[in-house]
């Protein structure tokens, strides 16, 4: 884990939103209502991740890695048929003892340019190297 | 029908929304969300790096957590912004049961602050896969 890499940003991604796979999610997660689910953004960061978690620079390993924190924040629902760019910065990398803790915030953008949602992960590397 | 500000008080708890946990649905969970960490998927793996077996995704417990948030406020888009903190494990086969209670309501946006949980049982004791977590959510 390379902690001088705070700060990178990386290529974006594109995804868009689609129904079948808004319907699937929201009823594996036992959503009840229509619309699509607030943690659905962790689909689109997941296709910026792969990118991130490759990153031989970043050395993470995503073995040892377990989801500490997560947070969105919306400026308005996310719809189908959206057309998002997807960017993934990693926020701020740590080491403390022999864990490692790695906040990756991804923005989701709109057609327009508009910020839709900002996704906050944090991952935490057990065992990271001394 | 979103729910109305007027109906809301501070302290209000939410109906709390229990589910058990299968290793059908984390299989499902990791196809539609693209995590296939093994750590969700094989068994083999999830012990050799610790784990008493495969253990749910934290977003599968957030997603649960979201949809008795959604439920409440009585669409998904009433959702402004949602955070948690994974503390626990949930193993397959167990039972989460999400919850939460109105901290804050602001009148003049008709916007409610929520502190939201994820609990377990197991081996008698509490166990909290989520826990501090909180939502705005934007009522009618």
């Amino acid at each position: 884990m390379n902690v001088a890499l705070e700060g990178k940003r990386y290529p974006p991604v594109r995804f868009t939103v689609g129904q079948v796979h808004t319907e699937r999610f929201a009823r594996i997660v036992g959503q009840r209502e229509d619309g699509v689910s607030p943690t659905f953004p962790t689909a689109a960061e997941f296709a910026a991740l792969d990118q991130v978690i490759a990153d031989a620079e970043l050395a993470l390993d995503f073995e040892r890695v377990v989801h500490g924190e997560q947070e969105y924040v919306y400026s308005r629902p996310l719809a189908v048929g959206d057309e998002l760019e997807v960017v993934a910065r990693i926020a701020k990398i740590r080491r403390r003892g022999a864990l490692g803790f790695c906040t990756i915030e991804t923005e989701l953008k709109d057609g327009s340019g508009e910020v839709v949602v900002i996704a906050r992960n944090t991952l935490v590397i057990r065992g990271v190297d001394a | 029908m979103t729910r109305r500000y007027a109906d809301v008080a501070v302290g209000e708890e939410l109906p709390p929304l229990g589910r058990v946990v299968t290793l059908e649905d984390v299989a499902a969970y990791a196809e539609v969300s693209g995590d296939r960490n093994p750590l969700h998927l094989d068994d083999d793996h999830a012990r050799r790096v610790g784990f008493p077996g495969i253990i749910a995704h934290g977003m599968f417990t957030m997603g649960h957590l979201a949809s008795c948030v959604s439920a409440w406020v009585g669409e998904p888009g009433g959702v402004r912004r949602i955070s948690a903190q994974f503390r626990a494990y949930v193993l397959m086969g167990e039972t989460i049961v999400a919850g939460g209670r109105v901290r804050d309501l602001d009148p003049a946006t008709l916007r409610a602050t929520l502190e939201l949980w994820v609990r377990c049982e197991r081996e008698g004791q509490t166990e909290w896969p989520i826990r501090r977590g909180e939502a705005e959510v934007q009522l009618a």
